[in-house]
Formats: C-alpha cells, structure tokens, sequence
C-alpha cells in the first residue's frame, strides 16, 4: 500500500493492487495543470481508498475526461477516463517508498521549448496503450 | 513579452520583459502541489499582469501560491518579502525563449526519477 495526499492535506488516500510504472506525459493539458510535465501511475479504481475528500473538485477537461484537484491548495492530483475503470494519480503527491520508476515519456511532441528529454527512456508521440494497464 | 495562462483559460497572464531564474523546483511542497515537480521564472511584480479567477493558498508563513480556481492550474508563487512574482513555465505559450538553468531543492526530490540532464543542481 502506498500513501498520498495534496499539499494542504484536505485529500488523502492510499492505493492498494496493482500500480503502474509511472509515465511522464507531456502533452499541452498537462504542462498547463501542473506546471512543468506531469508524471503519474495509475490504478484500478476500486483501489484507490480515498480517506479524506474534503478539498477535491473534479474539472472537466474534456468531453471524455476529468481532471481531480485540490480547491484549497491547488495540487494536481487525479486523472479519470470516463471509459475505463483506472484512475491516473500524481507520482509527486505519493509518499517515497512506492516502489515505482518514470518507465516511459508521452506526448513529446507537445513538450515545452525550455528543457530537454536527457534520460534514455522510451518517448512515445502519443499514448500507446500501455497507460490503459 | 510573454503570455501564459491556465489550462481551462480563465486565468491567462503577461511577462514584460524577462524570464529571470528559470528552475526546476524538487520541494515537497511543490512536488504535491504539481503532482510531479514545478518549474518556474520570475519577473518583477509589476511586470506580471494577472487576469481571472486565482486562489492563493499560505503553504508556509513566507510564501503564497496561486492556482486557478476552476481548473486548479499551478501557476503562481510569492514570496512575501520579495517584489517578484514566479510563474509556471509550462503555462507560457510557445516559444517562450526560456531555457532552464537550474534545479532546486533537489535534497528533496522523489524517489521515482532522477536528475540527469545535465542543468545544474543548486
């Protein structure tokens, strides 16, 4: 089980089963939300244990996604498929200790104009489907 | 002159002038409120022009940070003893003529990546 929470703490939960390796995506929505790039795993969505819920809002970001976040803090925190039973969490708002690596890049032709992609890493244009495991 | 502004647009803003400082911040407090890590330039407060909807929220004693409201974009951050103003790069329009010089906090960096790309840790 790992732990997480946003920044003023009015959202914490745990995850349970099956994470993902994280992706680090790219693309124009995430550069704007987070800041820089967003790096996330995912899980089924039943394993993810929400203990406190008391700041998060959902933005519609689109006509197939939501975005979840903190309204008292800000923190960048949750991505939902409508289509799938998976939930996309921040990487940064998990506790040391999961376990998990960055595996793979995302969306690189959208990255921004100010930093380089240094590692060795796998870089996709889009997704490919692996974020759906 | 550069442009910036949220994901959902209610919040866009003007740089006039330079991007000072760009980094790359690994403090948790960033880290959590980013989801990943935040990068950011500053400017002069006066040359910083915000229009919309921003939520500012008091992490620490020292510094505010401002979001949207709507869409919870990380954008800002201020200090309150200084006249600057930090806003997130990945809010700026291309091109945005930035290059990153350095990255900060990196004692605090998640455990899930490394820093390897050559830009300097401070």
């Amino acid at each position: 089980m790992v732990k997480g929470s946003c920044l003023c703490g009015s959202v914490a939960f745990s995850l349970t089963g099956k994470m993902r390796d994280i992706i680090a995506c790219h693309c124009t929505q995430c550069r704007k939300q987070s800041g820089h790039f967003w790096a996330a795993t995912s899980v089924a969505e039943r394993d993810l244990n929400l203990e406190s819920k008391k700041g998060l809002t959902w933005f519609r970001a689109s006509d197939k996604i939501n975005r979840g976040f903190c309204e008292n803090c800000g923190s960048t925190l949750f991505y939902k498929p409508d289509a799938e039973a998976r939930i996309v969490v921040s990487a940064g708002c998990l506790e040391n200790g999961s376990g998990l690596n960055i595996s793979r890049h995302a969306f690189i032709a959208d990255k921004g104009d100010y930093y380089e992609i240094a590692d060795d890493l796998p870089t996709h244009d889009q997704f490919t489907g692996i974020e759906n495991e | 002159m550069n442009r910036g502004s949220c994901l959902c647009g209610d919040v866009t803003y003007t740089v006039v002038g330079d991007v000072m400082g760009a980094s790359v911040c690994h403090c948790s407090q960033c880290r959590k409120q980013s989801g990943h890590v935040w990068s950011s330039g500053h400017a002069p407060e006066q040359l910083v022009k915000i229009s919309g909807n921003v939520s500012w929220c008091e992490a620490s004693t020292t510094a505010k940070r401002g979001f949207c409201a709507r869409c919870g974009s990380f954008l800002f951050w201020k200090a309150h003893d200084e006249d600057t103003m930090s806003f997130s790069l990945g809010s700026l329009e291309k091109p945005t003529g930035v290059k990153l010089e350095k990255h900060i906090f990196t004692a605090d960096k998640g455990d899930y990546y490394e820093i390897n790309d050559g830009v300097p840790k401070k």
